[in-house]
């Protein structure tokens, strides 16, 4: 749907100053002050309009200077010529189908190597095209010294430097509009094999198209799906020849096509801007960059993310949460003072056994629901919350992708499944909600079946991580265990399901020392969310498994299971912890530790439930959004797979533990 | 806000929610930013509060 909105005007409404008028495009990143030096150039009286077919605005406004008329277009925010979201593709139509006279670049002074990429892309499609280096007075006031001319000159496009919003370089930006002549961008060669490779794509295109023949190319290569069918309208019976071609050079370039051009195109601005841009010694490569260098290279990545998740995840959330938190919070609090006083409480208080029962029996509301909620799952998640939000605002998240998007290829998946892979680790159900952003169906199946899988949950993970934490050795099973499953079916899925792999490209942002302001925020936000939601839960399972108590269907329940756990090698009880497994993950993780602590499994015993536990069925409210996401085949699909898998793998374990002896 | 995984930043109005269909029915506070749909959690009225009683007294003021 489109509409129209104009800013209030004083002198009614005023014929389009437009027609006629040379079209003037602003491109950039989000946030680099495009629409600031949109309002300057236009004034007040603006159109804002639904692109057609989308719903992403585009506002267009009109500048009258040295007696000429320009139609001013603000463009949504773009990374890339190669467009991810919807703002950016629209943000690229324009350039193609309102063919601008002029397209104003605008980038951040204090970003220039990072965003002079883009303004490559640009000359290279052979788009009219200028530069505005806008936040100049920012970038000086770190330090930062950028040569516009030199830089003019090596682009071969007018280059100006500004701080629009403080209104220095907006009469250059207008004079260079006026005697703006389109002229050819002087480029740096790429490589020789993808010169190669574009000049044998380029070779067979006899079409014309609004972009370049190299960008078009380039853009071909990288499988761009609105210029495969520009150019299979354009290249009509020629197509098929060119189509064949792509698929041999896509093909031989499947692994790091898209890395390898980024860096490329890194390495040219980096050439560029050699004497353009100069910045004080310190903050040339800052402590952060290394950082975020060694995280990305597999060399240090690897063992760099091993070291985060033996302090973080495991010293701070398995030792200290789920260990000495726990200890105090439910042995402490809970068994030693709270559950003896509102037992006899209650059993003052009400006369009737299955009432008592109902509040303070075996699985009662407060002695098992709010005792597991508070006493066990809370100090837990606030921990691994804690830790989470530490890594998410220090930005190490999107390292993480791009270190595992080589391996994740071979699993069917790319870099950006690491968003709901991370998520998952929060919560798996609406990390599996998430999976509906990956690109094609396949990936989004691979993915909700991993999660479904081989993911645990928070609290899972947590009290998981405390009862082996006493183990090391169980630990190091099960996380073997864990790791070869989900590398093994996630390869196996990539096989059996049909498709090509998948893409994944990002720019990064910077890493950052943490804010505690932003870190105890999303903590306490995740925590509310995550109580609010399971204190109900856990009563409701109470309530349940209080019902089947009394009817004994419970018992009945735990009967057959006690018979499914026997054949695993463990003791009939922990068919409790299976059936809680069935309400929550975490449910039945904590039914786990309380028969751990009553003593019931030996190490071996321990390791076969830990895995079986993990890996078995996820909880209802997953399976419901697995169902929605991915429909009820394969939601049943999954459940089932992922059941026969949970216990197949428990009762191997359990033999090969029996023979190796080791535990 | 600033998406954590992206570095986009967005206002509430253009997050992604995605909560038509959800089990959690908009309880859980996440909006998800709208290039790269990773879930940040929504600023507590709590903390809304506070920020506004600290902001008080230190005499910080929002930005217009």
């Amino acid at each position: 749907m489109s509409f129209l909105k104009r800013k209030s005007s004083c002198h009614g409404p005023q014929p389009d100053a437009s027609c006629g008028a040379k079209k003037v495009a602003l491109v950039g990143n989000p946030n680099v002050g495009k629409s600031v030096l949109f309002n300057a150039l236009t004034g007040a009286y603006v159109t804002v309009s639904n692109y057609p077919g989308t719903s992403v605005e585009v506002t267009r406004g009109t500048m009258v200077t040295e007696g000429q008329s320009y139609e001013i277009i603000d463009t949504p925010g773009m990374y890339s010529l190669l467009p991810m979201t919807e703002e950016e593709r629209v943000a690229r139509e324009i350039l193609l189908k309102d063919s601008p006279d002029l397209i104003i670049h605008v980038i951040d002074a204090r970003n220039t190597e990072r965003m002079l990429s883009m303004t490559l892309q640009l000359a290279e499609a052979g788009l009219p095209l200028m530069l505005v280096v806008n936040m100049m007075d920012e970038a000086e006031r770190l330090g930062i010294d950028i040569d516009v001319a030199l830089l003019a000159e090596r682009l071969g496009v007018p280059v100006i430097g500004a701080a629009v919003a403080k209104k220095r370089g907006l009469t250059e930006i207008r004079h260079n509009i006026a005697h703006y002549t389109p002229r050819k961008a002087k480029l740096p060669a790429y490589s020789a094999w993808l010169e190669k490779d574009i000049a044998d794509v380029a070779s067979l295109l006899g079409g014309e198209y609004a972009l370049d023949r190299k960008a078009t190319a380039l853009l071909l290569l990288q499988r761009d799906q609105t210029m495969m069918e520009m150019v299979a309208a354009g290249e009509g019976e020629n197509y098929p020849v060119v189509e064949a071609l792509l698929k041999e050079k896509t093909f031989m370039r499947r692994e790091s096509f898209h890395l390898d051009l980024s860096v490329e195109r890194k390495g040219i601005a980096k050439a560029l801007l050699e004497g353009v841009f100069r910045a004080p010694e310190e903050s040339r490569i800052s402590m952060s960059e290394r950082i975020s260098t060694l995280a990305v290279r597999p060399w240090t990545g690897i063992p760099l993310l091993l070291l985060v998740l033996y302090f973080g995840l495991y010293q701070f959330v398995g030792v200290f949460g789920a260990g000495t938190l726990v200890d105090y919070l439910e042995e402490g609090f809970f068994e030693g003072h709270f559950n003896p006083w509102i037992t006899v409480l209650i059993k003052d208080l009400i006369p009737w056994w299955a009432i008592q029962e109902l509040f303070v029996g075996e699985y009662g509301i407060i002695t098992l629901g709010f005792r597991y909620a508070v006493g066990i799952i809370l100090p837990i998640v606030a921990t691994f919350f804690l830790f989470f939000s530490l890594l998410e605002d220090s930005g190490y998240f999107p390292r993480l992708a791009l270190l595992v998007d080589r391996l994740f290829k071979k699993i069917g998946l790319s870099g950006r499944a690491v968003i709901p892979m991370v998520l998952g680790f929060g919560c798996d159900t609406m990390a599996t909600m998430v999976t509906r952003t990956l690109e094609t169906v396949r990936e989004r199946i691979i993915a909700t079946l991993l999660l479904a899988l081989a993911i645990p949950c928070s609290a899972q993970l947590g009290i998981i991580m405390a009862l082996l934490s006493q183990y090391p050795r169980v630990l190091l099973v099960w996380l073997a265990c864990l790791v070869i499953i989900f590398l093994v079916v996630g390869y196996l899925a990539s096989l059996v399901l049909p498709g090509s792999a998948p893409i994944f490209y990002m720019e990064l942002p910077p890493m950052r020392l943490p804010q505690l302001s932003n870190i105890l925020t999303k903590t306490y936000s995740r925590m509310q969310w995550y109580f609010v939601e399971i204190l109900p839960l856990f009563i409701l399972a109470s309530v349940l498994l209080w019902i089947g108590k009394l009817t004994h269907i419970f018992d009945m329940m735990a009967e057959e299971g006690g018979k499914v756990m026997l054949i695993l090698g463990l003791p009939k009880e922990t068919a409790v912890a299976f059936i809680f497994g069935f309400f929550r993950r975490d449910y039945g993780a904590a039914g786990l530790y309380d028969l751990q602590t009553k003593g019931l499994l030996n190490p071996r015993q321990l390791a076969v439930a830990a895995v079986t536990l993990t890996l078995f069925i996820p909880c209802v409210a997953q399976f419901l959004i697995m169902k929605k996401e991915r429909g009820a085949k394969v939601a049943l699909a999954i459940g089932l797979f992922v059941t026969t898998i949970a216990f197949g793998t428990g009762y191997l374990l359990n033999k090969i533990l029996l023979a190796a002896g080791t535990l | 806000m600033r998406c954590d995984f992206c570095g986009h930043e967005f206002s509430v109005e253009e997050a992604n929610t995605g909560c038509r269909g959800c089990p959690f029915g908009g309880n859980c506070h996440m909006l998800k930013c709208p290039r790269c749909n990773y879930e940040v959690p929504k600023e507590p009225a709590l903390i809304r509060k506070l920020k506004k009683i600290f902001g008080k007294f230190t005499g910080v003021k929002k930005e217009q």
